[in-house]
C-alpha cells in the first residue's frame, strides 16, 4: 500500500472531527473521499499532509511513518484545493517558480504545465487578477510540479467550467496511467467521482461508513440491488440521516 | 516597483523628519553638534531595527492573507528553511532601508555615517539579532493566535522603545526602569552607538552585554517558534488561520 491510515483520530476540544478512520490507497489507485460537509474529509487530507497533527492513529506513506520522514515523503506528494491560493502580487510564473525551486525541477517544467492546463497566456499575469477557475488551474500546475506518486486533491474542479473540468480529469487519468500516481480525491460532484474513482470511502461524522467501489457503496448504503452506481442518492440519504 | 518604494520610502521619510528637527534644534546653537549626530544616528538605527522585526512578521502575515501557507507547508519545505528564507529576504530589505536612510542623511543634511560605520557595526549586528529574535517570537505568536494579534507586528517595537534609550542615555531613565532597560540588547546598542559617534571608540562591554542577551533571546525565539508551530498544527490553524 502506498498510503496506510490506521485508527486516525482528530479532536478539536470536544468535537471529534475524525474518528478512528482506517484505510489504504494502493499504487495507481484513484480513491474518492465523500461525505457531507463536516464529515472529516478535509481534516483527513490535512492530516495525511502533516498540516494537522492527529490526536491518535498513524499515517504511513510509501511504507514510512509520516512523523520523522516528512521531507522525504512530501518530495513525492502533492496537494491542490480551491481554498488555497498564491500571493497576488506575484505573477503566475513567479509563483510557480517558487515551487519549482522547492521541488528542484527546471523552469521548463512550468512552461509544460502551463500548456497542460491551458493557461500559457496567463504566464505573466499577476495572480490577483485571475478568476477562481484560473487560480484553481495554477494550483493544479503547482500540484503536478513534482510528478507526484501521491496526489491529494480537494474539490479540484470546483470552480472550473465543464469543458476545462473534463480536460483536467483527463490530465489526472493520464498521470495515473503514465506514472502510476495514486490520487485521493474529494468532490461534491458525484458523477465525477463515479467516473473517476476506482474506490470510494464514505465518511459521515468523522467515521468511515462505507469503503468500496461506487457500485458497492451504492448497494450497501441504499440497501438495494442496483446495476449502476448512484452516489448522488447515497449522498442525499446520508445527509438527510445526518440532519435528522 | 511598489515594493521597492515601500522598502525605501519610510526610512528616507524618517530621516527627513528627524533632519528637520535637528536643524530646528541647532539654530542659535541650542544643540551641540554631537547631539544632532546622536539623534540622526539613533533615527537611522532604530528605523532599521523596527523595519527588520516588523517585516519578518509582516512577511509571514502576507502568506497567511494570501492563503499560501498550505501550499508551502505541503511541500518538503521545513519550518527552519522557511524561517531562514524569511530572515534572508528581510535582512536584504533592512540593509537596503539602512543604506537609503544613511544616504538621505548625507545628501540632505551633510551628515555622513559611513566613516563611523566600522565602529557602529557591532551595534548594528546586535540590533539586527534582537530584531530577528523579536520578529521570530511575534511570527510564532501569529502562527498560534492567527490574525487576531497581527497588530503586534507593527506595534511591539513601540513597547520597547521607551526602555531602549534610543534618543537619550540610560542615565536619564528613572532609576526603577533601568534594570528593565539593561535587559534589552537595544539599550546596550544605543549606548554603544552614542559612544562611537561621540568619538569614544567601540564600547566592548556594551557590545558583549548586548550580544550575550541576544544569544539567550535568539535561542528562546527559535524554541518558542517551534512550540507555537506545533501547537498550531495540533489546533488545525495552519489550514484555517482566520
Amino acid at each position: 500500500m502506498l498510503v496506510e491510515i490506521t485508527h486516525l483520530t482528530k479532536t478539536f476540544g470536544n468535537f471529534k472531527a475524525v474518528d478512528d478512520v482506517s484505510f489504504g490507497v494502493g499504487e495507481g489507485e484513484i480513491v474518492g473521499i465523500l461525505g457531507p460537509s463536516g464529515a472529516g474529509k478535509s481534516t483527513t487530507i490535512h492530516m495525511i499532509l502533516g498540516l494537522i497533527s492527529p490526536t491518535a492513529g498513524e499515517v504511513r506513506i510509501f511504507g514510512m511513518p509520516f512523523e520523522g520522514n516528512r521531507e522525504r515523503i512530501l518530495e513525492k506528494v502533492s496537494f491542490s484545493a480551491p481554498y488555497v491560493a498564491f500571493p497576488g502580487r506575484l505573477t503566475v510564473f513567479e509563483n510557480l517558480m517558487v515551487f519549482a525551486r522547492l521541488y528542484n525541477v527546471p523552469s521548463s517544467k512550468i512552461e509544460e504545465l502551463l500548456s497542460l492546463f491551458f493557461i500559457r497566456d496567463l504566464r505573466n499575469t499577476r495572480v490577483a487578477r485571475l478568476s477562481s477557475g484560473e487560480n484553481t488551474r495554477v494550483g493544479l500546475c503547482k500540484a503536478f510540479m513534482n510528478d507526484p506518486k501521491l496526489l491529494l486533491v480537494d474539490e479540484p474542479t470546483a470552480y472550473l467550467d465543464p469543458q476545462i473540468a473534463s480536460q483536467v480529469k483527463q490530465v489526472f487519468l493520464g498521470l495515473q496511467q503514465r506514472c502510476g500516481t495514486a490520487i485521493l480525491y474529494t468532490s461534491h460532484n458525484m458523477a465525477e467521482v463515479e467516473t473517476m474513482c476506482d474506490r470510494v470511502i464514505f465518511l459521515n461524522r468523522g467515521r468511515v461508513i462505507a469503503n468500496g467501489s461506487p457500485i458497492e457503496i451504492t448497494q450497501r448504503i441504499l440497501n438495494e440491488n442496483r446495476d449502476e452506481p448512484a452516489l448522488e442518492e447515497v449522498f442525499l440519504r446520508v445527509a438527510r440521516e445526518q440532519s435528522n | 516597483m511598489g515594493r521597492l518604494a515601500e522598502m525605501l520610502y519610510w526610512p528616507v521619510q524618517n530621516i527627513v523628519v528627524w533632519g528637520f528637527f535637528t536643524i530646528y534644534l541647532s539654530r542659535d546653537n541650542h544643540l551641540k553638534p554631537s547631539l544632532a549626530s546622536f539623534l540622526l544616528g539613533a533615527a537611522i538605527l532604530w528605523g532599521m531595527f523596527y523595519a527588520f522585526q516588523r517585516d519578518l512578521a509582516a512577511g509571514f502575515l502576507e502568506e497567511l492573507w494570501s492563503r499560501n501557507l498550505i501550499n508551502l507547508f505541503s511541500t518538503p519545505l521545513s519550518v527552519s528553511e522557511y524561517l531562514a528564507g524569511l530572515v534572508a529576504v528581510n535582512l536584504m530589505k533592512a540593509a537596503a532601508g539602512l543604506l537609503a536612510a544613511a544616504l538621505a542623511a548625507w545628501l540632505f543634511y551633510a551628515w555622513n555615517i559611513f566613516p563611523k560605520f566600522g565602529a557602529l557595526l557591532p551595534f548594528v549586528l546586535n540590533l539586527g539579532l534582537f530584531a530577528l529574535a523579536i520578529g521570530i517570537v511575534i511570527t510564532g505568536l501569529i502562527v498560534r493566535y492567527t490574525t487576531r494579534i497581527q497588530a503586534l507586528a507593527w506595534s511591539f517595537a513601540g513597547l520597547l522603545m521607551p526602555f531602549s534609550c534610543v534618543f537619550y542615555p540610560l542615565s536619564s531613565l528613572p532609576a526603577p526602569l533601568r534594570p528593565i532597560a539593561l535587559l534589552l540588547p537595544t539599550t546596550h546598542s544605543f549606548e554603544g552607538m552614542r559612544q562611537a559617534l561621540g568619538g569614544g571608540g567601540v564600547s566592548g562591554i556594551d557590545f558583549a552585554r548586548g550580544f550575550a542577551l541576544n544569544v539567550i533571546y535568539f535561542a528562546f525565539a527559535i524554541f518558542f517558534f517551534h512550540l507555537m508551530f506545533q501547537s498550531a498544527r495540533v489546533r488545525g490553524l495552519l489550514v484555517k488561520p482566520e
